[in-house]
């Protein structure tokens, strides 16, 4: 197994990061936090480098990248805490399209998408749960295609998505089974989440019988579409676990200058063991939670049957490792850490964010059970 | 980035798999007369280590001449896998493997390679380490067993502790100091001793399971001669060796601990419906998190390992070495816990009959993971290490 990057996966990591370093400072985030301002303009930046598309076949105007590319783009938006729908687009709406197959809607999709930075987003979550199983939200069969009905929670970009692809479980025909239906965002009644951290923007939705003609059928109801489902959300889990893993290694970053150039004592805290050995282990779990985002985007671009399992693993490392990581890294910037006017508490906010979405550590953590067979004893 | 390896290194898995298939030592042969410390060499593995030797599968990276067969990094990772796998102890003489003789390749004279590198390659001479002292331990460059030249000879006289196998080892690679005078990492040299001589005495020093089969041991020189020819390297150079030491032992261990890690998780796992059966609801779910955890970190240290090897492989610098010894040991530890601590009451038992193979308890086996976590350079100073070499944090 290998999981260093190659020679173009480090390239593209370097290019990315150059180009974030410019366009999204820390500057960017305090400004969405203090004046209201928008990722608008870095998202036309993202589009004119077909970073939305990154993943998308060159067939359908995309980069034909894979799994791998896109969780390093996210690790580095994660790492820049760049605000804007490149979660919501590019690792959840995109891969539950590509999970349609090749049905002229996706295919239109995918291009609009790639060539125009179409914002999509996917509503799955139902009372803040990432559980298929829990999904009650209807489409119900009408003459020309469903009559979609039910409450999402928690979409991302869901009050700026002009598409939302919405996973419903089918009441009639196919009974039980999921479909996924693709709805104009103006459809739904959108109530935007007032967050912690505003570069995330997540809503909640209702959609009330609303109409879905056939030709707005993703994915139609039947045996596969669970796993269909799944598939789409492992992409997006592993990506948001690598986005966490990047803020995680900047907040490490940010607490390892400060240790060594606050003074205290005539000599650098830094210097203190009390000090070396949680910065031993803050370092520690961003390199377990890094190889173990890289080992599980691997398996999604190489589609190896561990794919579910090594995206839970990586959630479960991603969350591990945003709670030590955020909790050392306030505490040793003491003081300063504590205030509005250091940069420290933007990291902070965006990277508790990285746990509860999509399904916690603890979450996570039974759904290993489950796999392990200790799940029902 | 790749899961799986190319097509050669595929053949070469096979190609090994079919010859250890041939050429292992059995089960039955291995339980009859087992190893009863690191440097005791049973006939068959005696037998074992010159089938290896000769047929360049001893240590595959390195030349026929030297027991390999030239394989590059990956090739050598695979046999290393499937060995562990297979339940075939490479050596019974791990140090010696692993440390001495690499060392004495590196700085060794051409008679000493003869005499003692050689012979632990080809299963017929078994070394032990003298490096920790009662007043050195972490702190191993403050070793204080003289070394005093004497024409064309060096008189031992001092005491090592926790040496591995020297009840059973047939020389010692000794670390000692010889010229007090200098700053202390500048003054230590490194000789081979004899240890059938005058003037050794061996005190085994029980472990903490298992005291009828100890390892470790206290080793006390008093006037032992030796000839100045058995001096390793350079006069007062023995720290580059003492480095050198510890870095041959880190290179080997990082996938024989992660692949224990995963054996023992996966036999968690296993036993646990049992256990597990016996507890009500929420003490169910809170033991259960506590195999996930161990299961996740079995995971995150092969994939760490991993990553930090490829990089090696591509030729960059690869700090994730730093950190395996620290992760694997502790996360072995915490395993152990958790699978001693499902047992409840019944964890408290004793094993049944305590033998030099003897399946330890969950609780014995909990003690003896502090072995992995105290040894070769404790945690704390693996967290030092990380701090002040890779993070470049200041002393």
């Amino acid at each position: 197994m290998d999981l260093e990057l190659s020679e173009e996966q480090r390239e593209l990591q370097v290019n990315v990061r150059r180009v974030l370093e410019d366009a999204c400072p820390p500057a960017l985030a305090r400004a969405v936090h203090e004046r209201g301002a928008s990722g608008a303009a870095l998202w036309e930046q993202m589009v004119a480098l077909a970073w939305p598309g990154l993943a998308i076949d060159e067939a359908h105007g995309g980069l034909g990248l894979g799994a791998v590319e896109l969780c390093l783009v996210a690790e580095e938006l994660g790492r820049a805490l760049a605000p804007g729908p490149f979660l919501a687009t590019a690792t959840q709406f995109v891969p539950l399209v590509q999970e349609a197959g090749d049905s002229p809607l996706a295919r239109e999709l995918l291009r609009r998408v790639a060539e125009g930075g179409l914002i999509g987003s996917v509503a799955l979550a139902e009372g803040d749960r990432w559980d298929l199983a829990v999904i009650e939200c209807s489409a119900e069969r009408a003459s020309h295609g469903f009559r979609l009905h039910g409450r999402k929670t928690a979409v991302f970009d869901g009050a700026t998505a002009r598409e939302i692809a919405v996973v419903a479980r089918a009441s009639e025909a196919g009974a039980g089974h999921l479909a996924v239906l693709l709805v104009p965002a103006s459809a739904a009644k959108v109530q935007p989440r007032t967050l912690l951290d505003p570069t995330l923007a997540l809503a909640d939705l209702a959609f009330e019988d609303v109409a879905v003609p056939t030709d707005r059928v993703l994915i139609a109801p039947a045996p596969g579409t669970e796993r269909a489902v799944e598939r789409a959300l492992e992409v997006a889990t592993v990506a948001l676990a690598l986005a966490t893993a990047g803020t995680c290694r900047r907040i490490f970053e940010l607490t390892l200058a400060y240790v060594k150039e606050r003074r205290q004592y005539g000599r650098p805290i830094g210097s203190f063991q009390a000090l070396k050995h949680r910065l031993a282990d803050i370092y520690l779990a961003v390199e377990r939670a890094t190889a173990l985002g890289y080992y599980a985007a691997l398996t999604l671009a190489e589609d190896d049957p561990r794919r579910a399992e090594a995206a839970s693993l990586a959630k479960v490392e991603a969350g591990a490792c945003q709670r030590l990581v955020a909790g050392d890294g306030l505490q040793l910037h003491g003081g300063i850490g504590f205030t509005w006017e250091h940069d420290l508490h933007l990291f902070l906010k965006r990277v508790k964010a990285g746990d509860p979405l999509l399904g916690s550590a603890a979450e996570h953590r039974a759904r290993l059970a489950r796999k392990l067979g200790l799940g029902s004893t | 980035m790749k899961l799986s390896f190319d097509a050669p290194v595929e053949v070469f898995r096979r190609e090994f798999l079919d010859w250890l298939a041939a050429n292992r030592p059995s089960e039955a042969e291995m339980a009859a007369d087992p190893a009863r410390s690191s440097a005791h060499l049973p006939d068959w593995s005696r037998r074992w280590a010159r089938r290896q030797f000769d047929a360049g599968w001893l240590v595959p990276g390195w030349p026929p001449e030297l027991g390999g067969r030239n394989a590059g990094p990956v090739e050598q990772l695979v046999y290393l896998e499937e060995l562990t796998r297979a339940g075939v102890p490479r050596t019974t003489n791990p140090q010696g493997l692993g440390i001495i003789a690499p060392s004495l390749l590196d700085y060794g004279s051409p008679e000493q390679i003869e005499r003692y590198a050689l012979p632990i390659l080809r299963g017929e001479r078994a070394g032990c380490l003298g490096m920790s002292e009662p007043g050195a331990g972490s702190d191993l460059a403050a070793l204080s067993t003289r070394a005093e030249q004497d024409g064309d000879r060096f008189v031992i006289n001092g005491q090592k502790v926790w040496t591995s196998g020297a009840n059973y080892a047939d020389f010692c690679f000794l670390f000692c100091r010889t010229d007090p005078a200098a700053p202390k990492h500048r003054g230590i040299s490194v000789l081979l001793v004899e240890m059938d001589q005058p003037g050794i005495r061996v005190q085994p020093l029980p472990e903490i399971v298992g005291r009828d089969h100890p390892d470790l041991n206290e080793v006390f020189f008093t006037d032992v001669s030796v000839p100045a020819n058995q001096l390793v390297g350079k006069l007062n150079d023995g720290w580059t060796m003492a480095n050198g030491s510890l870095a041959h032992e880190r290179g080997m261990v990082w996938l024989g601990s992660v692949l224990g890690l995963q054996e023992a998780v996966a036999r968690l796992v296993a036993e646990a419906p049992r256990w597990l059966a016996r507890m009500g609801e929420i003490e169910r779910a809170v033991s259960i998190d506590q195999i996930v955890r161990s299961y996740v970190d079995a995971q995150a240290a092969r994939c760490l390992g991993h990553r930090g090897f490829a990089k090696l492989v591509k030729g960059g610098s690869a700090p994730e070495q730093a950190l395996m010894k620290l992760m694997s040991s502790e996360a072995r530890q915490r395993l152990a816990l958790a699978a001693a601590e499902l047992q409840g009451a019944r964890g408290l038992d004793a094993s049944a009959q305590a033998g030099p193979f003897t399946e330890w308890t969950p609780l014995e086996q909990y003690f003896v993971t502090f072995g992995g976590t105290i040894s070769a350079g404790s945690s704390e100073i693996q967290r030092n290490i990380i701090a002040e070499k890779v993070l470049g944090l200041p002393r």
